[in-house]
């Protein structure tokens, strides 16, 4: 896992949804955070746009319990490496 | 029947974030209009007045959790203001019997265009928090969270008249028993783009001139509309026995409340429903005309606005009526937010027993038989009585009465 991608997570989750910085570790899960089944999407949402990518679907549901951030960055990494080039 | 006692206020207006601030530029006349270039594809460039409010939503938290619209932001501090000089918190007093009554003219309508903005002009997605954040009655249940209330959560939406029929319903069900305590007011944030242009269409937008901050001048014979502004003010309001129980404090009482409409016209004012309005209201407290020693004019300074309210105010009061002051002067119309901020305008009049001015020099309408205070405050010694106007698109109505407690 990229450590940038981690500090990026964990700032989000603390000033957009003032999750407490104690609830954010690497195997953290989703479920853990706090947050309600609507402000995980917002969460996912936000992440996506601040990484500028999606995250496939069948990758990534949110309200699947035991998904961790570790899963989440995992997947943006993968993300971030497969983004095209620019032109 | 029981009193209603106000035993907290708080505030976030153009004029200012707190009460001193507020008291200060209200009482002194300063206005905190501006001028404004607005600039909407397909149409030209135009200078409009706003009065604008110095207060980042982002500094506030929801209890939702879910991004707040500016609106809902205000009313949020206003009422953490107004449940802080109360002593109210969450879990302090029976949530069962805690309610929430929150007037918006055009609630999330920020929210919503921004949103659309966001889709149509930028392909952005829709947020999945959206509708939480742009419904109507977002601060209602913000605010519901905030105070873990209960009793009710109740929106009210009748234009301008919003705040003050959400206040007077309030007022009712603490006299009917159905509550103890209630946490009211309003909240409007309406200063995007798309919301100021629907206002300019109408053309009831004063144009800034050289001195913008004296755009709206109410009353006068050169009046020529108003400025949108943006704000929210929030009261606790409980029955006597629940505020001597729990050792609160007031100065002032809500007396008296009427609402009612004119069935007549979407947007042209009636002269004989406001009046019948204010008689109802004045029944309501169980005074007479001459007991009211301030008014505070619902005031828009449109033509045909205040020239209804001109005479529905001679037609009850008479010759020698009360002292009126028009706070739109100095505050801009803040719409489902006025009867709000507009009553906490007038409460500190009542507990000063100082009439704040209307804040422009303009000549007055000669054709208008009202005693408005206009350039400074005018003490009122033997003030004990008051009332608030607020008159709505739409036609509804509202008046509400209060008193000192002493």
């Amino acid at each position: 896992m990229n450590p940038h991608t981690f500090e990026v997570v964990a700032e989000v989750l603390q000033q957009q949804f003032h999750v407490e910085p104690e609830k954010i570790a690497p195997d953290s899960s989703l479920q853990a955070l706090g947050l309600d089944s609507l402000s995980l999407m917002e969460f996912v949402f936000a992440i996506e746009d601040r990484f500028e990518l999606r995250i496939p679907e069948e990758r990534l549901d949110p309200r699947q319990s035991q998904l961790t951030l570790t899963d989440l960055c995992a997947a943006l990494d993968e993300g971030v490496a497969n983004r095209p080039l620019p032109a | 029947m029981p009193r209603v006692c106000v035993t907290g206020y708080g505030v976030v207006a153009p004029i200012g974030c707190d009460i001193a601030a507020f008291d200060d530029a209200l009482f002194g006349g300063r206005s905190a209009i501006e001028p404004f270039e607005l600039r909407l594809p397909g149409s030209d460039p135009v200078r409009v007045p706003i009065a604008r409010c110095r207060f980042d939503e982002n500094a506030t938290r929801t209890p939702s959790r879910v991004p707040a619209d500016r609106g809902t932001a205000m009313a949020l501090t206003s009422a953490a203001s107004a449940a802080g000089a109360a002593g109210l918190e969450a879990g302090s007093v029976d949530p069962e019997r805690l309610g929430v009554f929150w007037g918006s003219g055009m609630g999330g309508a920020s929210t919503f265009e921004a949103t659309c903005r966001q889709v149509y002009g930028e392909s952005r997605r829709i947020r999945p928090t959206s509708v939480v954040t742009a419904m109507p009655n977002a601060p209602v249940a913000e605010l519901a969270l905030l105070f873990a209330a209960r009793g009710a959560a109740i929106g009210f939406a009748c234009a301008c008249a919003s705040a003050a029929v959400a206040i007077g319903e309030a007022m009712r069900a603490l006299r009917d028993g159905r509550l103890d305590m209630a946490v009211v007011g309003g909240s409007d944030a309406l200063l995007a783009p798309g919301v100021i242009g629907a206002w300019q269409a109408m053309r009831v937008l004063a144009p800034p001139g050289q001195d913008a901050a004296h755009a709206c001048r109410p009353f006068a014979a050169d009046r020529a509309g108003f400025a949108l502004g943006e704000g929210a003010a929030a009261f606790v309001l409980e029955t006597e026995a629940h505020a001597r129980a729990r050792g609160a404090r007031w100065t002032c009482v809500l007396s008296g409340f009427a609402t009612n409409c004119d069935g007549l016209h979407i947007t042209q004012p009636d002269a004989a429903g406001q009046a019948r309005a204010m008689a109802a209201a004045l029944k309501d407290a169980g005074l007479a005309p001459v007991d009211i020693g301030h008014v505070n004019a619902h005031g828009t300074a449109t033509s045909a606005g205040d020239a209804a309210e001109a005479q529905s105010l001679h037609q009850v009061f008479g010759a020698g009526g009360p002292a009126v002051t028009a706070t739109k002067a100095v505050l801009g119309h803040l719409l489902g937010a006025g009867g709000a901020v507009e009553l906490l305008a007038m409460l500190r009049a009542l507990e000063r027993r100082l009439a704040p001015p209307t804040g422009h020099a303009a000549a007055l309408d000669p054709t208008f038989k009202i005693d408005l205070v206009q350039r400074d405050a005018r003490p009122l010694a033997q003030l004990r009585h008051a009332m608030s106007n607020s008159f709505a698109f739409g036609g509804t109505n509202a008046v509400l009465i209060a008193s000192r407690a002493d």
